[in-house]
């Protein structure tokens, strides 16, 4: 374990404070872009006119306001919760194909929003969020339950089985609503990509507590999941509440996951993808990882949706069917270069 | 030829050629995708399509069976119509129960061949489905609903409607004042564009004419409307970001109203009253791909004849 920690690469300690400044101007540079380049051309100064003297009645000003900005920062909080939760997830269980959709948070969500169209016949996005938020925790929890039978508790080989199952039972519920209910699946469509679009402030606001509470909460477990990294029973040697600490984990897992998929629709790949590439940059150390993963895959998502808004104009592809199509070949790249970390 | 089908033969040759015979008489009838369809009687059980059978019902003929795209209750194009007694063997596009369709004993199945699809309502799954039952016929959807309404009536009629019966002969009243009063306002309002849209949230659908048929007969009538850039090879729709909802402004924008939520979710976006006519109220109803008969397009062009005269027709370009 140690030489495997020692030889592990990453940059030298000073290198990755500097490594974290430069993701944050990165990250910066991007939540530029996102305000700048859309659909439509705007000057950059009408930009910095709707920002700072908003008049309603310009086109150009309501489309940075109401359109932009809300879309950048659900954009911005959705990535920062999807590369938490999927390096927690990824530390908590120690496996390394961990994402939100393993632990059936994902599955949970899809169908809360299913029923909620079929049955109650809600049909606008800022419904589908308590939704889908309801249905992520139902999910988790069901699965932490089921994981936790037996005398060892929910240990990361049993967490892994639990979600597998519960996906697969949750999954199979929306494809049986789905398929006899045409309308519903029609409606589901734009939802179930994962998408920044229509994302507007009441959305943003309905959310950001949610993730900006799971945020710290994620980031104050980094001493946990780096005892966790050493087995179960060296972390419980080390004076570490292992039980508790995972469950500690699996809630802000939950905050984090279930509200970006509630704000944007079932993202694919950033949760997966990001903690492996922090990795490269960090090394094993969970007090570097989570902070590059935050920043990293908001970069990622913001830099897909504003691929997605200038690749068919004049209309958008939605940010799902871009991380999808540059995620699926940009992880299998990561996982050839450098043998996946073992966690 | 098998000997029975040559037996068969012999012997309707036979029937037919005694004079005076009182037997069914046969029926023939050339459908829209160009087939000719003969019976050796005129068919009475017959199960239709949804759009179909907004079609026949007003002129007299019931279907024993109906196939919709959507829930009944959600099936614009049978809104108002009495449906007692006939079964419902379908409520989902490319859905139908076949075990219902064939408890039915139908003799004929009309549906709408759609030319752009190149097949009948409700897609290939349901004509491949009930063409074992019956052989599938109905008129083409082509350039005008009216043409459609008239294809409609030369079918009934083959069914035994009667034309000449007193709802079918007020329903056809009712429409010829209707359009008389729409082409009077339209015309009293030179510079009115109006723009079709669907609204997602991922985007404002701006409907190119020539993809439908009730917007050809808008047009036909002196309506302008406008006319998007196609870039799918479907023919459609042209897709705007909500960014761009404004590439177009129109005086008057009529949105889909196959479903509700279409426009409450238009209403929900922030850039929709960036187009001028949404700020203005100048929105109606587009009864969208869905009129089959006469009353229906009556009420459709009562609604929009409203909005036109109550639109400012210089708003878009003020």
């Amino acid at each position: 374990m140690a030489a495997r920690a020692a030889s592990a690469t990453g940059l030298a300690p000073a290198a990755r404070a500097g490594g974290f400044v430069l993701l944050a101007l990165a990250l910066c540079l991007v939540l530029v872009l996102s305000i700048t380049v859309g659909a439509r051309p705007i000057a950059l100064a009408d930009i910095w006119n709707a920002l700072t003297a908003f008049d309603p009645t310009q086109t150009n000003h309501k489309i940075i306001l109401d359109l932009r900005l809300p879309r950048t920062l659900v954009g911005l909080l959705v990535g920062a919760a999807l590369g938490l939760s999927g390096a927690i997830l990824q530390g908590a269980t120690r496996n390394p194909l961990a994402d939100p959709g393993i632990l059936g948070i994902n599955a949970g969500a899809t169908l809360c929003v299913v029923l909620g169209i079929s049955v109650f016949g809600i049909t606008q996005l800022s419904g589908y969020v308590w939704l889908a938020f309801l249905g992520a925790g139902v999910a988790m929890l069901v699965v932490y339950l089921v994981a936790s039978l037996g005398r060892e508790g929910a240990t990361p080989v049993k967490l892994a089985l639990a979600g597998a199952a519960v996906t697969a039972a949750l999954t199979s519920v929306t494809s049986a609503i789905l398929i006899t209910n045409v309308e519903t699946l029609d409606q589901i469509r734009f939802w179930q990509v994962g998408a920044l679009t229509g994302r507007t402030t009441d959305i943003l606001l309905q959310v950001a507590p949610f993730i900006l509470a799971g945020i710290v909460l994620a980031l104050l477990t980094s001493r946990i999941l780096d005892g966790l990294a050493l087995g179960d029973d060296v972390a419980r040697g080390l004076g570490l509440k292992v039980q508790r600490g995972r469950a500690m984990v699996g809630f802000a897992a939950v905050i984090l996951a279930g509200a970006a998929t509630a704000a944007a629709g079932p993202i694919a790949f950033v949760g997966l993808t990001v903690p492996h590439l922090a990795r490269a940059f960090t090394g094993p150390n969970y007090r570097w990882i989570l902070p590059y993963s935050m920043l990293l895959a908001p970069i990622l998502l913001l830099g897909a949706d504003i691929i997605g808004r200038i690749i068919v104009p004049p209309g958008e592809l939605q940010v799902g069917i871009v991380t999808a199509a540059l995620g699926a070949p940009f992880f299998i790249a990561l996982v050839r270069r450098r043998k996946l970390a073992e966690l | 030829m098998s000997l029975k089908t040559l037996a068969e033969t012999a012997f309707a040759t036979l029937l037919f050629s005694v004079p005076g015979a009182a037997f069914a008489q046969a029926w023939s009838y050339v459908d829209g995708s160009g087939a000719t369809v003969t019976l050796d009687h005129v068919p009475t059980r017959i199960i239709a399509s949804q759009d179909a059978a907004a079609g026949l019902i007003p002129l007299g003929i019931r279907p024993v069976g109906i196939y919709a795209d959507s829930a009944i209750a959600d099936a614009k194009a049978l809104e108002g119509l009495d449906l007692t007694g006939i079964e419902i063997i379908g409520e989902a596009w490319g859905e139908v129960s076949v075990e219902k369709a064939a408890a039915l004993k139908p003799d004929l199945i009309v549906a709408e061949w759609w030319p752009l699809e190149n097949n009948w309502s409700g897609g290939k799954d349901v004509s491949v489905a009930l063409k074992p039952l019956a052989p599938v016929t109905g008129p083409v959807q082509g350039s005008s609903i009216v043409t459609l309404i008239e294809d409609y009536e030369r079918l009934a009629a083959s069914l035994g409607a009667d034309l000449a019966a007193p709802q079918v002969v007020a329903d056809k009243a009712a429409f010829e004042a209707s359009l008389t009063k729409f082409k009077a306002a339209v015309a009293a309002k030179p510079n009115l564009v109006a723009e079709p849209v669907w609204a997602g949230t991922d985007g404002l659908y701006v409907a190119a004419t020539k993809a439908s048929s009730e917007l050809l007969d808008f047009a036909s009538w002196g309506l302008k409307l406008v006319d998007p850039e196609i870039a799918d090879d479907r023919g459609y729709w042209e897709t705007l970001s909500w960014e761009n909802a404004d590439k177009y402004q129109p005086d008057l924008i009529l949105v889909d109203n196959r479903q509700k939520s279409t426009m409450q979710t238009a209403l929900a976006q922030p850039t929709w009253t960036t187009l001028k006519a949404a700020a203005a109220g100048q929105v109606t109803d587009w009864p969208a791909y869905w009129l089959r008969n006469y009353a229906a397009y009556a009420g459709a062009l009562d609604k929009l004849t409203a909005a036109i005269d109550a639109a400012d027709q210089d708003l878009s370009t003020e």
